[in-house]
């Protein structure tokens, strides 16, 4: 097998391998750098990498390796450092880091020294500051003072480059991780580097603004704060949010994400990697779809439009069900809720007598690409299909409201109304019990009983995407009242590990007073006096990943935080 | 003062030499002017006679030791042999660099204006050699005036069938485009040349690959300077051998010395390599003006170290030579200076011209380059301060080979050989309270 060696220890390998300094980082060592990012071309202009390469040394003749007096290789090094981001693995390399090399420490300091003395060093003021590349690797491999004594150059600062990202060319260390993604990744070719020399930086081409549906990935990716988001900027410290992984919900995508929250609101939403999904980025409106999870929240639940309390909404609830033949029953499940509030729903149903449960399609045809974003705007059709729910039609449902076939329509998390699925009118005389998150739901005002439900920040739940990855999601606020699942999962998702009321997320004046699908659901039908205990949803995967074809093998343990593919299931859809 | 030639020239009789590159016939740059004077027979030659196969070519050039005139001085015939073989599906491209704009350097525009057709005729037969069917002129933008000079001549050469399709009736096909650059010193660098090239923004490429691999979008090309093309065709008229035996032995050919500064007749000058320095001032250049006395010699474009006058007796250009008097060939671009010159406003002047032109790709450089300027402008101003000198150095040793290209190198070998060579000059316009003798304070680690 091919061996190379890094600071004296030896590594193996066989096959086609990244650069030298991925295959480092791959095994934890770490070499700081700047430019190079593993989805684009390594252009290797940051010079932050540099190690120490040297290879055997073979005899001119007879072509074997020469070794010295005590049987050791003699390694010859190439005089120049060489970047490791553009530097190819192969068999008998040797490589010296700055874990065992003084000539690459002083290189890499020396460089360091060069990269700050134009950077404002304006870190207390600084978006980034906190989780910085520039700023940690200064730290820990950066000089301990400057010698530089002259005026930094001025260079343009708070440029809007377009609706949602802003500029800060004082800052740019012209890595080109941002013309390269708009080059190389969306291919957009929206940005690139103006001006010569230290007075360079990344601007959009005379007359084009850069309002590509993806430009905010470009601010994850710079190394430094120069490029900020319109929308977050100087709203919190990164110190002061706490972050779950979770996924994006705008669209049947499922896209892998971060959710930043602070004082128990989320305030952004950044890309988490997942190779199988999104890969390193996220759209742009994937970031943006956070306010509806701050405002526009019910203050509670509701009878009658009268606020009430859980118990009384789940006996009202429960009334209504109950004294109605069970085919007078429509339930719509939801595209936007979780498979095990869906499963919940569909078992209510089954224990009534009623019909499978529907879902109402999102689709919003153009409204998506061949990247990120799908013309399905909701994150969870695949999971009702593959509970066997089918699309509740227009057509059908409107009539057979209006025509009296149904005195009960049962809701999960949707708005039949603002869907287009039937109208105001259709719903007269009909009792709507409706599980919803804003106060902007149009079906809302019709309801007889309304439950607020945990949106996908709140609860924990599984979500199928467009290909067929089952997710899990987890809290990344807490909501009110007191529930043991979910604090559990909170402390576990994070990386404080803590979520108690004492974290800097929680406060009780932004505790919506919501319920998880899988606590409201059972509380009806417990209300009804029906045998479906209050169970967790972790409970409710492992009986449908070994009870339901569709989902096999989809348990929590299995799905962790990247999700797994789940089989193709045929056309039963 | 005359300066008095210690060494041995290399140059035999070169008083008597015939100039080749630049010959002394009037109106040389029309075509009728360049064929009556025997002007691309060797090309019919190469293409009509058997003995000149493609290899052949490319043997004949390797046989007479050329090396590359624009600065690096690499083996031409080896460069082309670099070529990976043809392959009819894959595109190939030459590129001749014309982005002449070093300072002290200006002899390609004399090429251009008074023998373009040497220069295209040269250009045809590497396209013949490495089997090229397209060839990029890429001039430097500020050179309109040669630009339409040479486009109009290229049309001429066209219209007479040299260039285009089945050249002359034989089997041979290739283009020649002249375009016109964006204007930056750093398009002369070969791979942001491609990327200027190709419409891009010119940052120098990471190499390998070389662009015999990948060059012009992403195809395998060659890239050589003017004056070393125009070297081709008299290589094939007159023999590799007759090539090999002007000048000195490793670094043979007629050259175009580009002599200014402090002396009576600046210019450009062919003559064989392996000239002494001081000939080349006393005896071509008409001595120093106003009888001065030389200060100092930078013997191939700004960025090459500077000797001083001590430093050149007995020095020929050639490489090996100034390699071992501890400078460089480069581009033959020397600048010559007086025992007036401040050597300081000189070097500040250098300093400026490198950061103004750093493409700000790689930290060290666009760092670097702005630094080394503010230090020296400031001792320039008497402003600076006596460790400010050994900072400038170790800025240089923190740029030197950790960037992509060698515009770094270029930058930091001036600071680093002038402060060297001159450095009493340079501690003499330090703050007075820190000159020799007085505190020197400890350099930051």
């Amino acid at each position: 097998m091919a061996k190379i060696t890094i600071d004296k220890t030896i590594f193996e390998f066989e096959g086609d391998q990244p650069s030298l300094l991925q295959f480092c980082l791959d095994r934890e060592i770490e070499l700081p750098h700047f430019c190079y990012h593993p989805a684009m071309s390594a252009p290797a202009n940051c010079r932050q990498c540099l190690v120490e390469i040297g290879n055997p040394e073979r005899d001119r003749e007879t072509g074997q390796i020469m070794v010295d007096e005590e049987g050791n290789e003699v390694i010859r090094f190439f005089p120049k450092l060489m970047t490791s981001c553009s530097e190819n693995i192969s068999d008998g390399l040797v490589v010296r880091t700055q874990r065992s090399s003084d000539l690459v420490r002083r290189a890499q300091k020396d460089n360091l020294e060069f990269l700050l003395i134009n950077h404002p060093l304006d870190c207390p003021i600084c978006d980034q500051a906190g989780h910085c590349p520039l700023q940690n690797q200064a730290y820990k491999y950066g000089p301990e003072g400057s010698r530089f004594e002259f005026r930094k150059v001025s260079k343009p600062k708070h440029i809007r480059l377009g609706p949602r990202v802003v500029l800060d060319a004082e800052r740019c260390i012209n890595c080109t991780r941002c013309t390269r993604f708009t080059s190389e990744i969306s291919k957009s070719h929206q940005l690139t580097i103006v001006e010569r020399s230290v007075k360079n930086y990344p601007m959009t081409p005379p007359g084009i603004e850069f309002d590509e549906p993806y430009s905010m990935n470009v601010i994850d990716i710079c190394p430094v704060g120069a490029l900020t988001s319109e929308d977050f900027r100087f709203k919190a410290r990164v110190w002061e949010m706490s972050s779950t992984p979770s996924i994006t919900t705008t669209n049947a995508k499922g896209s892998n994400c971060y959710y930043w929250v602070k004082d128990n609101r989320v305030l952004k939403i950044t890309p988490r990697t997942n190779m199988n999904v999104n890969e390193f980025w996220l759209a742009d409106d994937d970031r943006l779809d956070y306010e509806r999870f701050n405002d526009d929240r019910p203050p509670g639940p509701t009878v009658d439009g009268e606020a009430s309390s859980w118990e009384d909404g789940y006996a009202r609830a429960a009334h209504i069900l109950g004294n109605v033949d069970g085919n007078r029953i429509a339930f719509l499940g939801s595209a936007h809720a979780s498979v095990e509030d869906n499963y919940l729903l569909a078992r209510l149903a089954e224990q009534l007598g009623t019909a499978a449960p529907m879902y109402i399609e999102h689709v919003e045809v153009g409204s998506g690409d061949d990247w990120l974003r799908t013309d399905d705007r909701a994150p969870n059709a695949s999971g009702c299909a593959r509970l066997g729910f089918t699309v509740a039609d227009a057509d059908l449902f409107g009539p057979r409201l209006k025509g009296g076939e149904i005195d009960v329509l049962y809701v999960l998390e949707d708005d039949p109304v603002s869907t287009g699925l039937c109208t105001s009118d259709d719903l007269q005389g009909v009792s709507v019990i409706l599980h919803h998150y804003n106060e902007s739901n149009q079906t809302l005002p019709l309801a007889t009983v309304s439950l607020p439900a945990a949106t996908v920040v709140e609860t924990v739940g599984t979500f199928v995407n467009i290909d067929g990855h089952a997710q899990r999601v987890r809290p990344a606020k807490a909501i009110r009242g007191v529930n043991r699942t979910l604090a559990m999962e909170i402390g576990r998702s994070r990386a404080d590990q803590h979520g108690t009321p004492f974290d800097r997320w929680y406060n009780e004046e932004n505790l919506i007073n919501c319920q998880p699908g899988w606590v409201s659901v059972p509380g009806v039908a417990n209300a009804l006096g029906l045998d479906m205990p209050t169970t967790n949803p972790k409970a409710i995967m492992a009986e449908l990943a070994s009870t339901n074809s569709a989902f096999e093998g989809a348990t929590y343990s299995a799905m962790g935080e990247y999700g797994i593919r789940l089989s193709e299931i045929g056309e039963t859809v | 003062m005359e300066v008095k030639p210690t060494g041995q020239s290399k140059a035999g009789d070169w008083k008597n030499f015939q100039r080749v590159l630049l010959p002394p016939v009037k109106d040389l740059h029309k075509l009728e002017v360049y064929e009556a004077e025997g002007g691309y027979q060797t090309f019919r030659d190469a293409l009509s006679t058997a003995k000149w196969t493609p290899p052949a070519v490319t043997e004949e050039v390797q046989q007479s030791v050329l090396r590359g005139r624009g600065g690096a001085g690499f083996p031409c015939g080896l460069k082309w042999t670099f070529m990976p073989p043809v392959d009819e599906n894959v595109p190939r491209f030459l590129c001749c660099n014309a982005d002449e704009s070093e300072p002290g350097t200006f002899k390609d525009r004399q090429l251009m204006e008074y023998n373009p057709h040497l220069v295209f005729e040269g250009i045809l037969l590497a396209c013949y050699a490495m089997s090229i069917k397209t060839a990029y002129i890429y001039v430097r933008g500020e050179f309109a005036d040669w630009i339409t000079h040479m486009e109009a001549e290229l049309e001429k050469v066209y219209a007479k069938g040299y260039v285009g399709q089945n050249i002359l009736g034989s089997e041979f096909s290739t283009e020649i485009v002249i375009h016109k650059g964006a204007g930056a010193y750093i398009c002369g660098e070969e791979s942001s040349l491609m990327d200027s090239l190709e419409g891009k923004r010119a940052y120098p490429r990471v190499k390998p690959p070389f662009p015999a691999q990948k060059g012009i979008w992403g195809y395998p090309t060659t890239i050589n300077n003017v004056e070393t093309l125009a070297c081709v065709p008299l290589i094939l008229r007159y023999g590799g051998e007759w090539f090999s035996q002007i000048g000195a032995e490793r670094h043979p050919g007629p050259v175009l010395y580009g002599i200014s500064g402090h002396v009576n007749r600046p210019g450009v000058y062919e003559y064989p390599t392996g000239m002494l320095i001081t000939d080349l001032i006393e005896q071509v250049a008409g001595g120093m003006r106003n009888g001065k006395k030389l200060k100092a010699v930078v013997p191939g474009g700004s960025s090459t170290p500077i000797l001083t006058a001590a430093m050149i007796d007995g020095v020929t250009m050639d490489a090996e030579t100034l390699r071992d008097a501890g400078s460089m060939m480069g581009t033959g671009g020397m600048l010559i200076m007086d025992e007036d010159t401040d050597i300081v406003a000189w070097l500040r002047r250098v300093t400026h011209f490198y950061h103004h032109e750093s493409c700000g790709q790689c930290t060290p450089c666009r760092e670097g380059t702005g630094w080394l300027e503010n230090i020296v402008s400031r001792i320039e101003e008497g402003e600076g301060n006596i460790r400010d000198l050994d900072l400038l150095v170790d800025l240089c040793s923190q740029m030197e080979g950790r960037t992509v290209c060698a515009l770094a190198d270029a930058a930091a070998w001036p600071v680093r050989y002038t402060i060297e060579r001159f450095r009493e000059e340079f501690e003499a316009r330090c703050r007075p309270s820190l000159v020799p003798g007085a505190e020197v304070m400890e350099t930051v680690e």
